[in-house]
């Protein structure tokens, strides 16, 4: 099997910008070691089946609404928080769906959840990181994670 | 931010030496929104900076000359000299050469390679009894050279007007990105070519693409490219352009015919003489 | 106007793919998952052109979808194109041999719908380029 890796999230994170929020190529989502803190949106879908795990994406607020701004092709300002809840389902459940096509035969997806978080923890206790990519957009922080719940040993 | 008088100059300048390509004032949005990704990757914060290095680096001239000469391709985009292709030209050649004559066709401004290897499946879709055939796709820029070459296709790309029977028959996954298989690539092979400057010394083509190259020439290399082009085609080839271009009122050796719906230009001996009768002389 | 009918559970992507179609000269009618398709198709007198189609959705996924709309005589004439991440070659040939016409991976461009519209005879070659 191919275990995701960072540079397979780089080009499917590429390839999301170029055909969602960035068409011209001109805004791109720039890696960095930068991460979004609290208070954050989170947006995550589940693979389960022959493979066993999640993918997250973590956007800071700014992060979130300006995502939704640019999916839908709305003002700023017009966005609502369904519409966030929406754009960036939407964002991880194609970026899901790639990193799945990674994964052995028989993975499905789930359907995506989105979540704010204020403060607090935001974690996965039992699982194992397979790779993050995190940098910015815009000047705001958008971090992207591969988990599996069982070590891949 | 923006690019000064001075720094659009100098990119103009550029690539209209090394590829003689014309970029317009006005164009300084492109030219900045080419060349950002660029100057990110070598950590200069703005265009003007990176513009500012190019002039005393030789390799960031070059990747300024190649960011400006490449766009994003789609397969078959413009159905119709595909169509052309296969519904009038291949019948026309399979007629007239004997099965063990090579078809040779040129692919010469190839970019990231979808047009080698789309006009290598419908050769492989439509050629009978067991013709052969070799394409030659050329281009300016070693980068893309060097993409097309190794066949590899991001899910973007091959979104892009490819129809996916063909995907099916002829791409395999491979990681995020799909790979042209061995029946495209075995017969397609790359050379790096400057149309405006020497062309190749290769046998002669029975059908050339040179499709939207011409746009970026002025009237005297749209000229030379197209005599000398014609100097490499066989006498009763084609060539085909770009819709927006033309061989009319720019070189008289061609004649322009109707190729099904697509406009295709002929040497002018091969319509107006009986093949072969004034190339003798 | 030709029409089309979107059939995605995501209202983020129907929106999307709306403003694409409709700017190549197509009546858009959605749907959010194959079987609310299915029972909006019993109402749309012409039928669409072309339906393009999700395949993970809740209640009735893609491939059903396209698999029931092959099975009736009545909807020959649409054309069916899955517009998915599924993207693994064997599921693009499953999807294929149910009976769908075209396939465009997520994500898309504007231009990828386009054009693959036009390779289907359904909108005129460079429409949007």
């Amino acid at each position: 099997m191919t275990t995701p890796t960072i540079d397979d999230l780089q080009a499917i994170t590429e390839q999301v910008w170029l055909s969602y929020l960035d068409p011209e190529g001109i805004t791109p989502f720039l890696p960095s070691e930068e991460s979004p803190g609290m208070p954050c949106v989170l947006a995550t879908v589940s693979v389960t089946g022959a493979w066993d795990g999640h993918v997250v994406m973590t956007f800071s607020q700014k992060a979130s609404r300006l995502s939704a701004s640019a999916l839908l092709g709305m003002e700023e300002e017009e966005v609502s928080i369904d519409d966030i809840a929406d754009a960036v389902g939407e964002l991880v459940n194609v970026i899901g769906g790639n990193v799945k096509s990674l994964l052995p035969d028989g993975s499905l997806l789930s359907l995506p959840h989105v979540a704010t978080i204020d403060e607090g923890v935001n974690k996965w206790p039992a699982a194992v990181e397979v790779c993050r990519l995190q940098g910015s957009w815009q000047n705001e922080p958008i971090a992207i994670t591969v988990l599996t719940s069982k070590s891949s040993g | 931010m923006a690019l000064t008088q001075q720094e659009f100059a100098f990119v103009s300048g550029l690539v209209r030496r090394e590829a003689a390509i014309v970029l317009e004032p006005g164009k300084e949005y492109l030219v900045e929104a080419r060349l950002l990704p660029l100057a990110r990757r070598i950590g200069t914060v703005t265009v003007s900076e990176f513009v500012a290095r190019a002039q005393r680096e030789r390799t960031l001239a070059d990747q300024i000359v190649d960011a400006l000469t490449t766009n994003e391709t789609s397969w078959l985009r413009d159905r119709e000299p595909f169509t052309a292709f296969t519904d009038v030209v291949l019948p026309d050649l399979m007629e007239r050469r004997t099965p063990t004559q090579k078809l040779r066709i040129w692919s010469a401004a190839c970019s990231s390679g979808q047009e080698p290897y789309g006009l290598a499946m419908m050769l492989e879709e439509n050629l009978k009894n067991s013709m052969q055939y070799e394409i030659l796709a050329t281009d300016i820029s070693s980068e893309m050279l060097e993409r097309a070459k190794k066949g590899r296709y991001s899910q973007l790309e091959v979104n892009r007007g490819l129809p996916v029977p063909m995907l099916v028959k002829y791409f395999q996954r491979a990681g995020t990105e799909w790979q042209a298989s061995d029946a495209l690539r075995r017969n397609v092979s790359f050379q790096k070519v400057n149309l405006a400057g020497n062309l190749p010394a290769v046998p002669p083509f029975d059908v050339v693409f040179l499709r939207n190259v011409l746009i970026y020439f002025d009237l005297e290399t749209k000229r030379s490219v197209l005599r000398r082009i014609r100097s490499l085609m066989r006498p009763d080839g084609w060539l085909f352009l770009g819709a927006a271009e033309t061989t009319i009122g720019i070189d008289d050796g061609y004649e322009r015919v109707v190729a099904g719906r697509a406009s295709a230009y002929r040497p002018r001996a091969a319509t107006t003489a009986p093949i072969g009768a004034t190339r003798k002389g | 106007m030709p029409t089309a009918l979107v059939i995605d559970d995501s209202r983020a992507m129907r929106l999307i793919l709306r403003r694409i179609v409709t700017q190549l000269g197509f009546e858009v009618h959605e749907a959010g998952n194959g079987r609310e398709a299915l029972e909006l198709l019993e109402t749309l007198d012409p039928m669409p052109q072309v339906a393009l189609i999700d395949w993970n959705m809740p209640e009735m996924n893609g491939l059903e979808f396209v698999t029931a709309v092959r099975s009736q005589e009545r909807f020959r004439r649409m054309t069916l194109m899955m517009v998915t991440t599924e993207s693994e070659h064997g599921q693009i040939v499953r999807a294929l041999a149910a009976g769908a016409h075209e396939y465009v991976i997520k994500p898309f461009t504007p231009e990828a719908i386009a054009e693959k519209l036009a390779l289907l005879g359904l909108v005129p070659s460079g429409t949007m380029s």
